[in-house]
């Protein structure tokens, strides 16, 4: 029963984490090229304002919650200290997967902070908080190994 | 992008660019990157344990290479007034430039020989076409002013392809170590002379006079065309000198290149003096030139107090501060000027950007130029020198960088921006995630004690493979360079010796052991082929090392878990011709002056039936040749070294200073030693260099019989040299764990276990037979016996301990490890009478033989 419950709250971890990079992912590649190339000027900035403000709302009220909440959870079930965040191996592949996730939510606040007043930083924010992620992916990869 | 212009002074007008500028930005960008991955490199080399040569290649194939290529391109077709290359094969150009750089660099630090090659035929093929295509063009061109510069850029392209191809070729490491040396030596200078020197002193000609805003002094054209043929053709001879070992044609040729860039100079500083230098940019250069003429004088001084084969370890420690001094320098110098130029965006925007690359530039240069010479002082003050002149070094390269990224801002996709800072985000996270921690919190707690253990950098080997100690012990290593070309020993923990001449020994303090840890030899190419060792606690995983702390108390721990299973298979046949080593022992040759010659050799030997192991041997086999003489001879024997590693000679039989007859002689090279053997006994002989348990396990031991001089006629002498067999290869971490444990595999009579059971020593009934045994070891010693007889004579350690004449008789001959002595028995009737050592794990491991005895 209780393995079970871990699956659970891993496979919660793993399917927010998708829906979070999966989401950046299709907006970047998919959603704002068509924009840009279909939808004109007030419109198209009206449409992707709408699409920021409710991917935004997500990431606060589903993403953030459940990612902390199941992350906390998996490292107290795996016996994870501050002490141990520090030692080669398993620890700091941690840490470093806990730091980058800071940079990625500290991107995607300056994003949304900055897409009326500075158009080209919030682009480039946003680029910053997608390629980030996918290394947060990445390091999560890595730590079962070792 | 707005078009942008490099004002070289023109009698007539300046030239404009011909076109847009855009890749050259690009370019320098590129050079930029991988100067700062230099810096990266130079400042970890030590805690990740990276080669020396790695920021040096990151520098001179990334950056350097980067900026000759995109430079002399731009010079060239701005002063020729040629028209320009396509964007799209500028482009292409680097692109495979820049690729082949990273796959051979990659190739060549992880030991991948065939990518390395790949990488470096790529760059080798883009400066090739590069070179061509100035070549073509400026031939093709009027002959101005500046004419002379697509030839200088053409002489450096061809120095590359010469340079380069040597280095290519030693990736292979198939030459020996003193033709590596020499081809690495003429590698160094062809770059450096060659690639790196001709495209600048090319280059200053018309860009030294642009940077100080005057013109260059009447006949600086004429020096410039004339100089470059002695330049060139010295600079070959030189090459070709260093690379056949012509120590002569070598260092005449590096004298004339020396002349010929001194005439070169004289034009510039002639017109430095006129025009004093202001700025970042003049100075840098200045402060560079300097550097040259240091090297210059360096070089031609190597060159004429050491042999070719020397140079360049005698400069390879010089080698950073000519790579920062002058090609940094210059570079820098260059970049100032160019960059803003280059990077364009209105009169405005190049002064901003000149003011921002001259940013704190006195402080900079000061801390560059003295900085660089105390490098060379004793820890700590020679890296605390380092991190400030990479910091200076680093200072500039992130003041161009933010002058690139403000010029870019314009155009720059934030697209791009975000990817790349987020991929340098993620970049640094894995760092910081897999890189090797420095020792900060150690697992263990220390215990006090310091392991001291001598190690030896042989022809791709470090002896002993394996170094054992407690956890917890710090561990210091006294490392020797026993081969004739320079090694250094880096361990895993970023602790390391600097590059060791052939001879020269230094102490590495390795600090607090905890856990295993590796250790190689970092010259390119030594890892791959061998030179590594281990560091191993006590109670780590290799099982055997835990029997390390039996090895002083006896073999106790044979056969416990781990070893069972691994005991010889004795009951098997000898190859088909297989002979043993002959036992019998001749009479003493009737002269008082033995001239001997052994020579050592590495070979192979059936050691029991079936079993044949790699062996090093004194004279071919193992147990070496038995010399024999009486009391008072003189015995005068030249060893040959014909192995591959390190080897002496040790002989018990001779009293004398061990410091020169006893010293290690490197392969190819002979000693003689002379000894009078005044005392009587068995003497055993052997290898003594260091490891030595690993010299006698491996086979280097022998006998010398020299008779009491009341020995009695007997009617049969035999000799038997007892020594102990250990698995694996020489040198190995099996094998060495073994010895250190004590835990030989067999036991061989002569070289071979339970030989003389597939080879009877033949005697007759009453025959009266002498038994000469000396023991070898490494490890143990013999309890000698002859089943179903009894010793009535025994003569031990120079003694007489029973003789016929006695009432007593005896059951065996017990001697310690490297003890000799003989035992006379008769056999009363025919039969077959087995002689073993009777500690039976011995005889039975193959400390076994018999005598078959006939009726008379």
């Amino acid at each position: 029963m209780e393995e079970a419950v871990w699956a659970g709250v891993r496979f919660l971890h793993v399917l927010s984490a998708m829906l979070w990079v999966g989401g950046q992912l299709t907006v970047s590649l998919v959603v704002m090229p068509l924009a840009r190339r279909t939808l004109e000027g007030e419109h198209r900035s009206t449409v992707l304002r709408a699409i920021g403000k409710r991917f935004g709302s997500l990431t606060a009220g589903f993403f953030l919650p459940v990612q902390l909440g199941t992350g906390i959870a998996l490292a107290w079930g795996a016996g994870v200290t501050w002490a141990s965040l520090l030692e080669p191996g398993y620890g700091r592949v941690l840490a470093a997967k806990l730091v980058l996730f800071c940079v990625v939510m500290v991107a995607a606040t300056l994003h949304g902070a900055t897409t009326r007043t500075r158009p080209r930083l919030a682009r480039t924010m946003a680029m910053t908080s997608l390629v980030t992620s996918v290394g947060v992916v990445l390091l999560a990869t890595l730590l079962p190994r070792i | 992008m707005p078009a942008t212009f490099v004002r070289i002074e023109r009698p007539d007008r300046p030239p404009p660019l011909p076109r847009q500028v855009s890749w050259h930005a690009r370019a320098n960008a590129i050079a930029l990157v991988w100067a700062l991955l230099a810096v990266c490199a130079a400042a970890s080399a030590g805690p990740l344990g990276l080669p020396s040569w790695l920021p040096v290649h990151l520098f001179l194939l990334g950056t350097v290479t980067n900026a000759i290529i995109t430079w002399t391109e731009h010079f060239t077709v701005a002063l020729l007034r040629l028209p320009a290359t396509s964007d799209r094969h500028q482009g292409v150009r680097l692109a495979v430039l820049n690729t082949g750089v990273v796959v051979l660099v990659v190739g060549a630090t992880a030991a991948l020989t065939p990518f390395a090659v790949v990488g470096a035929v790529a760059l080798l093929g883009v400066v090739v076409v590069h070179t061509l295509a100035l070549a073509r063009a400026s031939r093709g061109a009027l002959a101005g002013r500046f004419a002379h510069i697509g030839a200088w850029y053409t002489a450096a392209g061809a120095s590359f392809v010469l340079g380069a191809a040597l280095g290519t070729m030693m990736l292979f490491d198939a030459a020996g170590p003193e033709v590596q040396q020499r081809s690495l030596a003429a590698h160094v200078h062809l770059n450096l002379w060659g690639w790196v020197g001709l495209a600048v002193i090319g280059s200053l000609f018309t860009l030294w006079p642009t940077i100080l805003r005057t013109r260059i002094v009447e006949g600086a054209g004429m020096v410039a065309r004339r100089a470059l043929v002695p330049v060139l053709v010295g600079l070959v001879a030189g090459a070709v000198g260093l690379a056949t070992g012509m120590r002569w044609v070598a260092l005449a040729g590096i004298v004339v290149y020396a002349a010929g860039v001194l005439v070169c100079l004289v034009p510039l500083v002639r017109t430095g003096l006129r025009k004093r230098p202001t700025g970042a940019a003049a100075w840098s250069v200045a402060a560079s030139l300097v550097w040259l003429l240091a090297a210059l004088v360096v070089d031609v001084h190597t060159l004429a107090v050491h042999a070719p084969h020397e140079v360049h370890a005698v400069l390879q420690p010089l080698l950073p501060l000519f790579l920062v001094g002058f090609t940094g320098q210059v570079l820098l110098g260059s970049l100032t000027y160019l960059l803003p130029v280059v990077l364009g965006g209105g009169p405005r925007a190049v002064k901003a950007n000149t003011a921002l690359l001259g940013r704190g530039w006195p402080v900079r240069l000061a801390t560059l130029n003295l900085g660089l010479p105390l490098t060379l002082a004793p820890d700590p003050w020679g890296t605390a020198a380092w991190a400030l002149v990479l910091a200076s070094a680093a200072t500039f390269v992130l003041l161009a960088a933010v002058a690139v990224l403000r010029a870019w801002e314009v155009t720059a996709s934030p697209g791009l921006v975000g990817t790349g800072l987020g991929a340098a985000l993620t970049a640094l996270a894995l760092v910081f995630a897999l890189g090797v921690p420095t020792d900060e919190e150690s697992a263990v707690t220390p215990t006090g004690r310091t392991s001291t253990v001598d190690v030896a950098l042989g022809d791709m080997v470090v002896e002993p493979g394996t170094v054992t100690v407690d956890p917890g012990d710090a561990l210091v290593l006294e490392v020797t360079n026993e081969d004739a070309q320079p090694h250094d020993l880096r361990m895993e923990n970023g602790t390391r010796t600097p590059v060791l001449a052939p001879g020269e020994s230094a102490t590495l303090e390795v600090g607090v052991v905890d856990g295993p840890l590796r250790g190689w030899c970092s010259v390119m190419g030594h890892r791959a082929s061998g030179m590594e060792m281990t560091v191993t606690t006590t109670g780590d995983d290799l099982p055997l090392a835990e029997h390390g702390e039996d090895a002083g108390h006896g073999e106790h721990g044979t056969d416990s878990a781990g070893l069972t299973g691994e005991r010889l298979d004795l009951s098997g046949e000898f190859t088909r011709g297989w002979e043993p080593v002959d036992a019998e022992l001749d009479p003493a040759p009737d002269t008082d002056e033995h001239e001997v010659e052994i020579r050592v050799s590495e070979s192979e030997q059936e050691v029991a039936p079936g079993v044949r192991r790699p062996v090093w041997t004194f004279g071919d086999t193992a147990p070496g040749p038995v010399l024999r003489g009486r009391v008072g001879d003189v015995f005068d024997v030249t060893l040959i070294n014909d192995g591959t590693i390190g080897h002496s000679i040790d002989f018990h039989a001779g009293s004398l200073a061990p410091d020169e007859p006893m010293r290690t002689i490197a392969p190819g090279e002979e000693l003689t030693y002379r000894f009078t053997a005044d005392k009587a006994g068995a003497w055993l002989y052997h290898c003594s260099t260091a490891p030595m348990s690993h010299h006698l396990a491996n086979g280097m031991y022998g006998a010398v019989i020299i008779d009491p001089p009341d020995l009695a006629e007997v009617d049969r002498e035999y000799v038997l040299v007892q020594g102990e067999l250990y698995p694996g290869e020489p040198g190995d971490a099996e094998q060495t764990a073994r010895i250190h444990a004590g835990l030989p595999q067999g036991w061989m009579f002569n070289g071979a276990a339970m030989g003389y059971d597939h080879a009877p020593l033949a005697a007759r009934v009453d025959e009266r037979v002498r038994v000469w045994v000396v023991t070898a070891g490494p490890v143990g010693g013999t309890s000698f016996h002859v089943v179903g007889s009894r010793f009535d004579t025994v003569y031990k350690e120079g003694a007489y301990l029973l003789r016929p004449e006695d009432d007593g008789g005896s059951q065996t001959l017990d001697l310690g490890t490297a003890q000799g002595g003989f035992v006379e028995t008769t056999f009363p009737e025919a039969g077959h009478y087995p002689f073993v050592d009777h500690d039976l794990r011995h005889a039975e491991g193959g400390a076994h033989g018999h005598f078959e005895v006939e009726e008379p």
